[in-house]
């Protein structure tokens, strides 16, 4: 062995508090280097070190967390969390590529029209489109045991909520970035996205996790065919994405998701109907 | 018999349908079948007392917790194991990874502790060999088995498992019920099947339910004793049988009120189960 796992990690390995990923390379160093064994069974008392040989155990023939995992694993995300994140369904490449093409047409569109606004108009639907598509009995295949599980429905939403979010509005953020000739607005989509998701899982227990993001994303689309439809040959925006527009997308945005927490044990039981 | 699960008066509409018309019922440990037509109201029922969908009207406890509160449902979830009538799957996931997803909706958050746990489950489920081979890879009675170690992760008291042997062959359904009936030792189960034998080979009692209510609660004796002096034997078809149809040896087996003289059979559970549903027979007729 040309390396040893440090005192101190064997040590809070002891104690059952050693974190991934550094768990797990203690773990699999330990199955085959005698001299950490060593000094792990000597340095601590006797319930200690059954519990750490019981982990070791545990961990012998646990399969290696594929690459998503690992990587919300190195960004310091809890095991399972990561496993639960693995499991959305729509954070998997083929969704993350469409949206990367999405945004990259609609940039180029943009540098070549000279304007943002297909590039701020369908820039809210994605985060939209992405939160509908991870949680539900049409996109979760497992939908039906994780709403009788006792995890709350509602904390496992905003899991992965969070994460699709955050993913959405990573790339979004990174296109917008490559609009710098048109300045902060380039970034007027972003309140616009907030409240296009708060509001479609607001709707979801009323209206069902298809049509309530269907109406929120429908009714984007009329406000903008509205918003050009009164635009004034002066203005060098739609109305939406103006410093107005921003201030109600934001009070939108504040609304939706105080419904949606006065609402969150709705999250709790299944829409769908089976004899 | 002690009872584990009590219900009373459930009833859910579904448009214009009932798909449970007051529907009162009383388990106990062991394993209880839910034998009925497609249609019947038992996949609606096994969703009920899973906390799937809640009721129009009526209530319920399990193992004394009442899902009415959020607290009582809470931990009903956290006693529960369910297999749903077509489990889902993340396909890209092996087994081990799928039991692990699921024992983390089950609040097994200790790696270790839940590892141990995943590991207990695809033992006692037969699955050990392909636990790291991708779902969408295995057979479906393989995949069956998943969903059962799925629910029996965490150890739960009532195990809800709604058709869990449609699709398997002889020796997959063979291995099945070996493990149900070891979980039955200790645990209420509720099987929800179209196939009686499972009923005789497995369960200690026997519901049965047509157009949404409970025809029959009691043993699988007194379900075949229903049939009793009921089944006879004819060369030709007995127009008066409310069931009848030619067996392997050529002659009808006829099933209702036997005319005088008659070769009484000795019956089956599955006569009694055809002459429980009775104004529903015309679809077994043949």
């Amino acid at each position: 062995m040309s390396w040893h796992v440090a005192e101190e990690d064997l040590r809070a390995y002891a104690r059952g508090e050693l974190q991934p990923p550094l768990l797990w390379s203690a773990d699999t160093h330990l199955a085959g280097c005698a001299e950490c064994r060593a000094v792990l069974a000597s340095a601590w008392e006797p319930g200690a070190l059954e519990t750490a040989w019981a982990r070791l155990d545990a961990e012998l023939d646990a399969p290696r967390p594929r690459p998503f995992e690992r990587l919300l694993l190195r960004l310091g995300v809890p095991d399972h969390t990561a496993r639960l994140l693995a499991a959305t369904p729509v954070l998997r490449r083929s969704w993350l590529t469409a949206v990367v093409l999405v945004l990259a047409m609609s940039v180029l569109t943009a540098r070549a029209g000279h304007s943002t606004t297909l590039f701020l108009a369908l820039t809210p639907l994605l985060p939209l489109a992405g939160v509908a598509l991870s949680y539900g009995p049409v996109a979760d295949p497992t939908y039906e045991m994780t709403v009788v599980s006792p995890l709350h429905g509602f904390r496992l939403l905003m899991i992965r909520t969070v994460a699709v979010l955050t993913a959405a509005l990573a790339l979004t953020g990174l296109a917008g970035l490559a609009l710098p000739g048109f300045g902060l607005g380039a970034f007027a989509w972003l309140l616009p996205a907030l409240a296009l998701t708060a509001t479609g899982l607001a709707l979801t227990p009323r209206l069902g996790p298809v049509a309530a993001p269907a109406l929120a994303g429908g009714g984007w689309v009329v406000l903008l065919l509205l918003a050009e439809a009164a635009r004034n040959p002066g203005d060098h925006a739609l109305a939406p994405f103006t410093a107005a527009g921003q201030g109600v997308a934001a009070g939108v945005a504040a609304l939706a998701a105080g419904l949606l927490f006065l609402t969150r044990d709705r999250f709790d039981q299944s829409t769908g109907g089976v004899r | 018999m002690t009872t584990t699960v009590s219900a009373s008066g459930l009833t859910l509409r579904f448009g214009g349908t009932r798909a449970l018309d007051d529907v009162s019922l009383r388990l106990g440990r062991g394993v209880t079948g839910l034998l009925g037509p497609n249609g019947a109201g038992k996949t609606t029922l096994l969703r009920v007392l899973a906390t799937a969908v809640p009721a129009d009207r009526g209530a319920f406890t399990v193992l004394g917790h009442d899902p009415a509160t959020a607290r009582g449902r809470q931990e009903l979830r956290r006693n529960l194991g369910y297999l749903p009538q077509t489990p889902g799957f993340h396909p890209d996931f092996t087994p081990f990874e799928f039991v692990d997803y699921v024992a983390i909706l089950k609040e097994l958050t200790d790696r270790a502790a839940r590892h141990r746990e995943v590991r207990r489950v695809l033992a006692e489920t037969d699955l050990d060999d392909v636990r790291g081979r991708r779902i969408k890879k295995l057979s479906g009675g393989m995949r069956q088995r998943v969903a059962l170690a799925a629910a029996l992760v965490g150890d739960p008291g009532f195990l809800v498992l709604d058709e869990p042997t449609v699709g398997l062959d002889p020796e997959q359904r063979m291995r099945f019920r070996e493990v149900i009936a070891r979980a039955g030792e200790d645990r209420t189960v509720l099987l929800s099947t179209h196939q009686t034998e499972d009923v005789a080979m497995l369960c200690n009692r026997v519901l049965v339910m047509a157009g949404g209510r409970i025809r029959f609660a009691g043993t699988p004796a007194e379900l075949t004793a229903r049939a009793a002096g009921r089944v006879w034997s004819s060369s030709g078809r007995d127009p008066g049988a409310k069931a009848g149809w030619r067996t392997g040896t050529g002659a009808f087996r006829n099933v209702g009120d036997p005319p005088p003289g008659a070769d009484l059979l000795e019956p089956t559970l599955e006569d009694g189960y055809l002459l429980t549903l009775d104004g529903e027979l015309a679809e077994v007729t043949a």
